[in-house]
């Protein structure tokens, strides 16, 4: 038993003190862990690769020009099926119909309210997730992210081994580890990690639906759709219409949305396959980073165990008195027998 | 004692047969040793009528689709009544060379996207934006090496690889190649085979190339090319 002046101190370097410091290296032994159980370092370049290749369209002209380029499209076919289609009538006595002539653009008109409907919600799913994205986007990478774990890990490790084993590094240890668990709970603070890993999360649960093989493969159905009800459009409606009489310039005057369709196909095109291909190679991207913790948990990853090698090291400073009010002294007192006991 | 001697004879004569036939075999065997064919595959463009198309064409199977039934990506542009079937022409060069690249030009595509590959095939219009086929070092996808294509006959039975298979559309480039890079048949991949008369030196090649990857993830195409095969000199 440790004794001083004034009474009972703590014993540092046996009993409780020893298991303070066992508790610290196991907390650091934990953080180098904590990757390596959840795969983090296979998992987390994947989310890497995800933010980087979203990058490009989600930005707000992009996103607009989605929501622009599904207005295009709705406006053109609504068009078609409307007055085109009542103009085919009457200019063929009858014998032009949508339903008799193209059958084929029957069929994706009765599709398209729900290919519209499918690919809009999901555009808005996308736009609505921008500034989530955007706080994702602007942690650091995800590459990092297993050794944000390991490189505290290991010092904290590697000082309280040494605070239990070393007596030299009695005193001084649990003040790095200090040091260390100040810098695990400023950590998050300094990366915004409690704005932006709850936003990430938000992300995260947008994306459950979209990134899904099955989703995607729908996406694709309703692309080759499109693009059929397009053709449809563009080889056979306005070439008959052409044939009946009417020159290219009446066409665009009488039917601006089909003639807005029809020029800006190739640059719907251009929008929407990349994002589609982005939508289909990201698929086992996302769900390697949805299988890790929840995102907002993750700034608690770095707090707890600060807090705790902090408490810890605290408690299992040499000298210090665990019960009344010690004068300074005290500690200076007990260290050579404390040096002793160990 | 005669049943003896006639068991001897029908036991030697079936022997003597039996290794005939071998040698025979062995023989013909050593006449259909695979021939590489080094040369231009000399494209005959594809045609549709009656509702089926001849000559050099392709067709998308949608994922989980199979090469008979499909169901497979209608092309608008397509020439054919059944608008599945993209009909293809001849490039610049005849069709595919073996033993050699063919590769994209530069640029790759116009400020559009169509592809301006030309030395196989002519671009033809998918769905609005041209798409073309080109055979590269470095596969414009997947960015791996891989090697020029080869094709062999074996008494008028064709294999080879045509790994270095690359359609381009769109400003974006799917290998359609079997095996596909690196050596896999994912999905409904199918090697190259086809047949080849060595008198006329008519051939027909067909294969089927998943798409690994991209906005097509999970399609098959299926190629099927019609021509005659003009050995290099």
């Amino acid at each position: 038993m440790l004794t001083t002046l004034n009474g009972p101190t703590r014993q540092s370097g046996s009993g409780p003190a020893r298991w303070l410091l066992v508790v610290v290296a196991v907390v650091g032994f934990a953080l180098i862990a904590m990757p390596l159980v959840f795969n983090m370092f296979n998992k987390t370049p994947k989310g890497a690769v995800m933010i980087a290749q979203f990058k490009p369209f989600m930005t707000t002209a992009r996103l607009d020009g989605f929501q622009t380029d599904l207005k295009e499209i709705n406006a053109g076919v609504r068009q078609t099926d409307t007055s085109v289609a009542t103009y085919l009538t009457a200019h063929s006595n009858q014998r032009t119909t949508l339903e008799t002539t193209f059958p084929s653009f029957v069929t994706f008109d009765k599709e398209w309210p729900g290919i519209d409907s499918k690919m809009t919600g999901l555009m808005d799913q996308v736009q609505a997730n921008q500034g989530n994205y955007r706080a994702v986007a602007a942690l650091p990478s995800f590459r990092l992210f297993p050794w944000f774990f390991v490189t505290p890990g290991v010092p904290i490790l590697a000082f309280a081994l040494a605070s239990i084993f070393r007596p030299n590094w009695k005193r001084k240890g649990p003040v790095v580890l200090v040091i260390f668990g100040v810098g695990l709970i400023t950590a998050p603070v300094a990366f915004q990690m409690f704005q932006r890993a709850p936003s990430g999360g938000q992300m995260m649960s947008a994306f459950k639906n979209l990134e899904t093989t099955a989703n995607v493969e729908q996406i694709q159905g309703f692309f080759g759709e499109m693009a059929e009800g397009q053709g449809i459009i563009r080889i056979q409606i306005v070439p008959t219409l052409e044939q009946d009489g009417l020159t290219p310039n009446q066409v665009a005057a009488k039917f601006p949305n089909v003639t807005t369709l029809d020029a800006r196909w190739v640059h719907i095109l251009n929008d929407m396959t990349p994002m589609i291909g982005v939508m289909s190679d990201n698929v086992a991207n996302y769900q390697a980073i949805a299988s890790l913790p929840p995102f907002p948990l993750f700034p608690w990853f770095f707090v707890l165990p600060g807090l705790i090698v902090i408490g810890l090291a605290l408690a299992a400073r040499p000298g210090e008195r665990v019960g009344n009010n010690a004068p300074s002294k005290v500690q200076s007192v007990s260290v050579p027998h404390y040096q002793g006991v160990s | 004692m005669r049943q003896r001697n006639s068991l001897t004879t029908v036991l030697a004569a079936t022997l003597i047969a039996t290794a005939l036939c071998l040698g025979a075999t062995a023989s013909g065997a050593a006449t259909t040793k695979a021939k590489p064919l080094r040369g231009v595959f000399k494209l005959t463009a594809g045609e549709c009528s009656a509702g089926t198309a001849s000559g050099t064409y392709f067709r998308m199977i949608s994922p989980n689709g199979t090469l008979v039934k499909g169901p497979f990506f209608d092309n608008p542009d397509s020439l054919c009544t059944d608008k599945s079937y993209t009909l293809a022409s001849p490039g610049t060069q005849g069709g595919l060379i073996t033993g050699k690249y063919q590769p994209n030009p530069t640029p790759a595509f116009s400020a559009q996207g169509g592809a301006l590959a030309s030395d196989i095939v002519q671009p033809q219009a998918f769905t609005a934006i041209n798409f073309s086929i080109s055979t590269n070092k470095t596969d414009p996808q997947t960015q791996n090496s891989v090697p020029a294509p080869s094709i062999s006959d074996r008494g008028g039975k064709l294999t080879g690889q045509i790994e270095a298979w690359s359609a381009s559309w769109n400003k974006l480039s799917f290998n359609q190649g079997s095996p596909k890079p690196g050596g896999g048949h994912p999905g409904i991949t199918e090697p190259l085979s086809g047949t080849y008369s060595a008198s006329t030196h008519a051939f027909t090649i067909t294969w089927a190339s998943q798409v690994v990857g991209g906005p097509f993830n999970g399609f098959t195409g299926y190629w099927h090319l019609t021509g005659t095969f003009v050995p290099a000199k």
